[in-house]
Formats: structure tokens, sequence, C-alpha cells
């Protein structure tokens, strides 16, 4: 593959140097784009003569929406979110600048350089050298307190803040720990393989030092979403079906984009809800089949709701338990995108069961109407709750999409 | 610590930004690209220095009222002036470390103990009378001082002698206030040992990289429980420690107490003929940053007696008095990492201050998570910018 790529012409080390190149410029404080301009990318233009080659693994980060949104969940994803610690806008552009630079020398396979100056150490930290781009995507969003702090109005954008930006209240049956929930900035890198996601997630921390202090960070993992069908969740039931109903330009434009009413920046853009959901595996796993079919209001195989024959058949909540999760869900007649992932985190020493759940992401216009009703609901009456509970929270608001040249949030700090 | 964690530590704390890199790549362009430094010697010059003098001047007066306030013992007076002194030098710092960096850096070595005993909630006023000397002779040098040129290799082998003198000054009062705190030690005097303890140790902690290049001489001396194969073959600070602290009984600590302080004159005569090279002193600046980084900072160096902040800042301040010493380095290749380097010293220095009560630093373990972890961040950063220093070589 690397050697394809050679001829044409788009080595890594191109890559490199363009990297450096550009760095200069922004070293020395060169304001305006003309420094971000053109570290991208012959390579995600240059065409691939030699077909099946890693264009296929670059997934553009430009266009009318952040990538990572709408796009086909990916394996692996990284979920961090970071506290700002500059003060001024200046400093707070760079460290956007500088994420920017790198979401689009990564996403499109580079890196940075590695050994100049033996004595220095090197940019990058390497270990994506010989992979390719592996359709990493980046994925930025921000919290309520990136645009104002207790009042605070530290970077002259609090009246930016878009409508319905709000830390997710307090829930029934809630056990959140706010050292792992919300955050000024949440970054969402997924790839098909875990290390190109990880060395992206990495050199962010890396390249914001001094600026941006990480707060926490999430892994995670999801199989069997290709070709259109909807991967399942550590439960053994399929997580998402009802994403199929709003996969269309009109549906996302009704369920996920912003609407006309938003701050301008957000045009293209929404809402990311996050909650981390612990999964009593163990608990679950000694549960009937009927019991967890029941409780989820879906067979657990076929994924058709109770009375259908296929997964996809209109479900009709008065075949179904009254307190199944699937049922809660229709009743509150709202639709929202998802794209969570499932993670594992070690052992919990008192009890000896996995420390194991779900990444709960999604995408919605308007989470006010969309999702919290049905949360509320849901962590009060789903017979889910028996084996899960709530243990971190987090809503972030993604800017629409980038042209190049541009960095994430100029439309917020530059209008 | 073992080396390879020291490695891995300096891989896992070493942080670029990519237009550093950029800069590295194209030395003429870096080195051009410094207007500062080179139009000095012109123009502006002569204001520049003029402002210089006056700033100085100031200083001088103000240092000579606090040498009155310290014959007083006018706690208050000195408190106050310690603050207008270091407002005062704050005011001209920069352009004195452009132009006279050599004097900058004597005047930077006793200035900021001054301000800091200013924050601090007890005067020794012993400690600062020596220190508002030596700070009067820095000014007064500073006042006459002719702006100095030379080779960057010139400027870096100068840099060295400097440094070695404090290494050297460090190693002397590593002996000497390790006897202090020995004697306390074989008199079976607890309450005392626990207090020179932690002052003999600063000393170590300011230099430890050098006292690493000896062999087995560092763990001989500190040595901590979790580092050695055989507890028996245990020795140095560390087992005193444990013995004051964990024990709470001196018995049988007479010969770890002779021993130290034979390896200390030991690693005080090896530091005499220690043959100092730039690369291995702007590297054992990383290294002492890491050090504080890994081991102090999570409380793992002084696990009885909890005095880790006292090593970290012995770390920290080891780790500046090689920045002090490159400055002239710095002032030719990369001016813009001394003034970065600078600030991010003087956010650490005060987040410290914070934590100094009664005459010393508070115990780690009273330290709160968010505390620790802003002092993390503070290293990670000050280390990130010194992992560029390098650049100067």
């Amino acid at each position: 593959m690397d050697s394809n790529k050679k001829k044409d012409g788009i080595s890594r080390l191109d890559f490199l140097k363009m990297s450096a190149s550009v760095g200069v410029g922004l070293a020395i404080g060169a304001s305006g784009m003309a420094a971000i301009e053109k570290v991208v990318a012959p390579a995600s233009k240059s065409a691939n003569t030699t077909g099946n080659d890693s264009s296929d693994d670059r997934i553009s980060m430009y266009g009318e929406h952040q990538a990572g949104i709408i796009t086909p969940q990916q394996t692996y994803m990284y979920l961090a979110s970071f506290r700002l610690m500059v003060n001024d806008r200046s400093s707070l552009i760079k460290v956007l600048r500088d994420w920017t630079r790198f979401s689009d020398l990564s996403t499109a396979g580079g890196t940075m350089r590695t050994g100049d100056n033996p004595l220095l150490p090197p940019s990058d930290t390497g270990e994506t050298l010989d992979l390719p781009a592996s359709k990493l995507t980046v994925t930025f969003g921000f919290g309520p307190s990136f645009f104002s702090v207790d009042g605070n109005d530290r970077f002259g954008i609090a009246n930016k803040i878009p409508l319905y930006l709000k830390d997710i209240p307090r829930m029934p049956s809630d056990k959140i720990d706010p050292l792992l929930s919300g955050g000024d900035v949440c970054i969402q890198v997924c790839a098909e393989d875990q290390q190109v996601a990880f060395h992206a997630l990495r050199n962010f921390i890396r390249l914001s030092m001094g600026s941006a202090t990480l707060n926490w960070m999430q892994e995670g993992f999801i199989s069997g979403g290709s070709g259109g069908q909807t991967p399942r969740n550590l439960f053994g039931f399929k997580d998402g079906t009802a994403n199929n109903l709003h996969q269309t330009t009109d549906g996302y434009n009704d369920v996920v984009w912003a609407g006309d009413n938003e701050p301008d920046w957000m045009r293209g853009g929404t809402y990311m809800a996050y909650r981390k959901v612990r999964m009593f595996l163990e608990v679950w796993d000694r549960s009937s089949l009927s019991d967890q079919e029941d409780t989820f209001g879906r067979h657990k195989e076929s994924g058709a709701a109770y009375g259908k024959k296929g997964e996809f058949d209109t479900p009709d909540p008065s075949q179904m338990p009254i307190a199944s999760h699937v049922r809660l869900a229709k009743e509150s007649k709202q639709l929202i995108h998802r794209r969570g992932y499932s993670y594992t985190a070690g052992v919990d020493p008192r009890t000896g069961n996995v420390d194991a759940g779900l990444l709960f992401i999604s995408y919605q216009r308007n989470p006010e109407e969309q999702l919290l009703p049905m949360l509320k609901m849901m962590q009060s009456k789903d017979a889910l709750n028996e084996y899960v509970s709530h243990v971190a929270s987090g809503m972030f608001a993604c800017p629409g999409g980038l042209r190049e040249g541009q960095y994430i949030g100029q439309n917020i700090l530059e209008s | 610590m073992s080396r390879q964690m020291k490695l891995a530590s300096v891989i896992l704390a070493a942080t670029l930004v990519l237009g550093a890199c950029g800069k590295d790549d194209n030395k003429e362009a870096a080195v051009s690209a410094s207007p500062t430094s080179e139009a000095q010697p012109s123009g502006a010059a002569s204001g520049e220095q003029s402002a210089i003098q006056q700033g100085t001047a100031k200083l001088q007066e103000e240092t000579t009222k606090l040498q009155q306030a310290i014959e007083k013992q006018d706690a208050d007076e000195v408190k106050r002036l310690g603050k207008s002194i270091n407002d005062a030098w704050l005011a001209y710092e920069n352009s004195v470390r452009q132009t006279f960096p050599l004097e900058y850096t004597e005047v930077e070595k006793y200035e900021m103990p001054i301000f800091s005993a200013s924050a601090y909630d007890k005067v020794d006023f012993e400690a600062l009378k020596v220190t508002a000397g030596k700070l009067q002779e820095a000014l007064t040098k500073l006042l006459n001082a002719k702006e100095t040129s030379g080779s960057t290799s010139e400027l870096l082998t100068k840099a060295v002698a400097n440094y070695k003198l404090y290494v050297e000054e460090q190693a002397n009062n590593l002996v000497s206030q390790t006897k202090v705190f020995v004697d306390a030690v074989k008199a079976g005097d607890v309450e005392k040992a626990k207090l020179e303890y932690s002052k003999a140790r600063v000393f170590f902690e300011n230099i430890e990289p050098i006292a690493e290049s000896f062999g087995d001489l560092d763990p001989r001396i500190d040595a901590r429980l979790a580092d050695v194969e055989d507890e028996n073959t245990w020795t140095g600070f560390h087992r005193i420690e444990k013995a004051l602290w964990l024990d709470k009984s001196l018995a049988g600590m007479e010969q770890y107490a002779d021993q130290l302080v034979k390896d200390t004159e030991e690693l005080q005569q090896k530091v005499k003929t220690i043959e100092l090279e730039p690369k291995a002193m702007v590297a054992g600046a990383m290294e002492l940053l890491n050090e504080a980084a890994i081991s102090k900072i999570t409380g793992e160096e002084e696990i009885y007696s909890h005095t880790d902040l006292v090593d970290f800042a012995a770390n920290v301040d080891g780790s500046k008095s090689v920045y002090l010493a490159i400055i002239p380095a710095l002032n030719e290749k990369n001016p813009d990492l001394a003034n970065q380097l600078d600030k991010q010293f003087q956010t650490l220095e005060e987040t410290l201050r914070g934590h100094h009560k009664e005459g010393q630093y508070v115990s780690y373990d009273q330290l709160t998570t968010e505390q620790i972890r802003t002092l993390s961040d503070q290293i990670s950063q000050l280390s990130n910018l010194m992992s560029q220093t390098a650049s100067i070589l």
C-alpha cells in the first residue's frame, strides 16, 4: 500500500514535509488562514490509479456537516473531554487551529514529522507510520462551559450559545460521576483501526498541552454494523434499529441537523448527547431468554418487535410489555440518531464483576424535545433499569462542517 | 527509579507543537527570525539599556530598604518590600534577560526567594539577610554590565561552567546539611531529625540527575523500599525516613546515618571531577522535571514523611538553574522559548507558594486531587517546553 502511495507522489513523507512547513507559519504567529491553508492534502484529492487503494480508507473531514455523525459506524471509538485552560480568544483559536490542522492531516492518513533533530522529542508519536487512514473521523463538540463558565464570558462568545445546549438535568436513578461528565470540548474519534484512533486522540492531547487538559477519556467498540445491519450491544440485542426510520436526506434534516432558529454557526450542526451506561452483564446473563426479551420488547435473535416478524417491521407498542425498553421509546414518538459503542473497562475488584456497558451517543437537532423526555421516562420506568446504571453524562453542540482552510469553531469566534 | 521508567516518561511527557518542528527543520530561518536578539546592539539598544539602568537603580533602593527592614525584623515591611521588589523586577526583567543574560541569571536567583518569602506566613530573617545581600551584589553587577556576545558554543561552554558551580554548591550544602540531620538521628532526637530530613533532601533533589550518573551512589543515597531487591541492603535517606515516620524508632539507624554521610561526601568529591557537557546538562533539566512529574506528583517518593512537595519544588529549582544557565544561548537561538519558559516557571512557582504554610510545604496527603492535578498540568507544560531547549545544542 505504501508503495502505491509513493507512485502517486503522496508518500507519507510528503505529508510530513507539508506539515512542517505549515507549522513554521503557525509557530511564528502568522495570523489568518494562510497558515493552515494547504496542509491538507493532495492525498485526499489525488486519484488512485491502483483501484482498491487507501482512498477507500479516507473519509474527508470537509463538507456541510462534520464527519462521524451520520458516517456509517466505524469499529472503534475514543471519546474525550477537555477543559480549556486558556483564558483569551487568541490562545483558544491557536488550540482549535492546531487541532483542526492535525485532524486534516491524520484523516488523510498523514502524520507529523518524527525525527529531524535527534535531540528533540519527535513531533509525531509514530505508531501510525505504516498504517492507512482507516476511515478515521474526528468530530468536535462544545459543552455549555465552552461559551461561559459561571457567568464569566472569557472568550466573549456567551451570546453565541445555541438554543438547547445545557447539561442533561438530573434524571431518576442517576448515578452520575461528575469527574466523568461534561467538559468544555468533546472530541469523538472513530476509525476501523483502534491504533489509528488512539494515535489521533493522543496527539490531540499533546498538541493542546498547557492549553487544554483532559477531563476524561472513553474507548468503545462495535461490530456487525456493516452492510446496513444493526449492530448488537453487549446484552446481545440489536441496538439502533430505529435509525432506519430517518436515514434519508429529509430524515436527517428532521432528526439530526439543527434548525434555522439556531445561531448561524450551528447550520449543518447538531447536538451530541452522551450517557455512559454501565450494564450488569453477570446479572443479565443469568436472566432467562423470555425475561431478556420482555425487557426489550423485541426478540433477541431476529430483532423483531413483539408480534412482528422482521427487525424493521413497524412495532406495535400495545403488543409489548408495558415497561419494555422499545415500547417506552416508541411512546415518546421521537426519533434520535443513535451512534453508540460498547465498552469494557476491567474488573470491579469488590465483586469480580466486569465493568462494561454502553457509551450511548445520540445526535439530534433538539435534545429538549427529542431526547430528554424519552430519557426521563426510561430512567423512571424502563424494565432495563434493573440491569443498567447511568454513570456519566454530557451534552455538546457540534458545529456544522468545515471548508478547507477553516478551523473548528471559527464561525463562533470570528463572526 | 529505573532507567526504563525514565525513558518511558520522557516519551510520554514530551509534547510538541506542530510549529516547533518546522522551526528546527529550518534552523537558518529560525535564527534570522529572531529580530529581538539581533537588533539589540543597534538603535533601540541605548534606550533599552537606560531603561534597564533606571529599573536597576530603583530595585537597588528597594533592596536597601529591605535590608533595613530585615535588620529591624519588621516582618510586615519585609513582606511588603518582597512584593514591590518583585513587581519592579517583573516590569523590566524581559529586556534584562535579552540584553544581559548572565547578570539576569544572578538577579533571578536571589530575587525569587525574596518574593517567595513575602508570600510565606513565616519569615526566616537569617536566610533572607544573606539573600538580600547577594541580590544587592547582583544588581550592582547588572548596573555595570556590558553587553555580552559570543558564538553559541562559547555561550554554552559558559553555561556549563556556571551550572557546574551551582552543582558543586548544592553538593557542598548536601554534605553539611546531611551532617546536621545525621547528628539528630544519632542523638535519637526524632523531632529534630524529621525537621532536618527534608532540608537535607532539597540539596540532593536539586541535582539528582548528576548523582544518578555515578553508578550505585544514587541508590545508596536515595533508593526507596520499592526500588531495592533485598530489603536488607536498603540504605540512605528513605531507610531513615521509614524509621522516623513509620517505625517511630531510631534504633539501629546509626550505621545508615554514618553511611549516608560517607555517601554524600563521595558525591561531593565526584561532582568536583565531573566533566559536564551541554547535552547532559540540558537532559538533566528534563530528567528533573520528569522525576517531579512521575514520582513526586504521585506521593511515591516520600511515602512515610509525605514531604513530596519539598522534593517536587527542589526538582523544579534544579531544572530552573539549568534554564537560567542557558538563557544566553536561548536568546541567540530561540528567544521565544525563553519567554515561554520564564512565564511557565513563574506560574508553577506561584502555585507552589500557595502550598507553603508555617515555614514549610504542606504534607502531600493534605493536597486535594484538584490541587495535585493543577501541579501536574503545570509541570507537564513546563517539561514540554523544556524538552525544546535541546534545540540550542
